[in-house]
């Protein structure tokens, strides 16, 4: 299994979202970050925003669902401008469902 | 060592802090984090309402809010995606311990109702302890 972690801009949140529940991927967990990119930041005028207010999409999918789920948020969170976010894979050994309390997802 | 995140209903936080006390692991980070599962967010969902492929079936099913594409057909809105709020907590555990770990969430955590959660396991290639340098298993433990 591979979990899906892609720090996205917060207004593309309800698009990537749908989008992932119409391909067949209705579980996931968010949360609100701040955080940096390479541009250190934003400047608007004189004022400098050092940390940007981003949202945190995290799932875990299988193996080779995984590519399919990267395109998908890639394609719906791209605006082309600086700041659309990055996505990051990692290997998640094993899952448990608590109510069952069986492995896998 | 191994990574345990463990997504979890509001109400077992403490619980669960308690029981990882009896484990001999109380370390853990705790986050408040939003979710939604197999039942896309519907919160009155119950087991006898789905079928194989975990979709929603029952015709008398009469959720506590409407799921997002019965109500985008019933009032020709945008869909909107629901999100039940979580607890999300990670503990980095030694490997022989995280089986003993696993079975107490499991154990405080379970309701038998949808929501209980998920448990996701990865591993940690490497651990330090900031205040002494101390790395490895040592920094966990």
């Amino acid at each position: 299994m591979k979990m899906v972690r892609a720090f996205i801009r917060p207004e593309k949140e309800q698009e990537v979202v749908l989008a992932l529940e119409g391909a067949g991927f209705g579980s996931l967990t968010k949360m609100p970050v701040f955080g940096r990119g390479k541009q250190k930041g934003l400047q608007v005028g004189p004022i400098y925003y050092d940390e940007l207010p981003k949202t945190l999409l995290m799932l875990v999918v299988d193996d080779g669902a995984a590519e399919q789920v990267v395109d998908l948020i890639e394609d719906k969170a791209r605006t082309g401008f600086i700041g659309d976010g990055k996505i990051f894979l990692s290997d998640i050994e094993q899952a448990y469902t608590i109510r069952t309390g069986e492995a896998g997802l | 060592m191994k990574e345990i995140c463990a997504i979890i209903r509001r109400d077992k936080v403490p619980e669960t802090k308690a029981v990882l006390e009896e484990v001999g692991l109380p370390s853990v980070s705790i986050q408040s984090v939003e979710g939604r599962g197999r039942q896309r967010g519907d919160v009155a969902c119950q087991l006898q309402d789905m079928d194989q492929d975990g979709q929603i079936c029952n015709a008398l099913h009469v959720p506590l809010r409407p799921t997002p594409s019965e109500y985008a057909l019933e009032h020709t809105l945008p869909k909107v995606a629901l999100f039940v709020p979580k607890r999300m907590l990670t503990a980095i555990v030694p490997d022989e311990s995280v089986e003993a770990v696993i079975e107490a969430i499991i154990r405080i955590n379970q309701t038998g109702q949808f929501g209980d959660g998920k448990i996701f396991i990865s591993a940690i290639e490497e651990g330090r302890r900031i205040r002494t340098g101390e790395l490895g298993e040592e920094a966990v433990a």
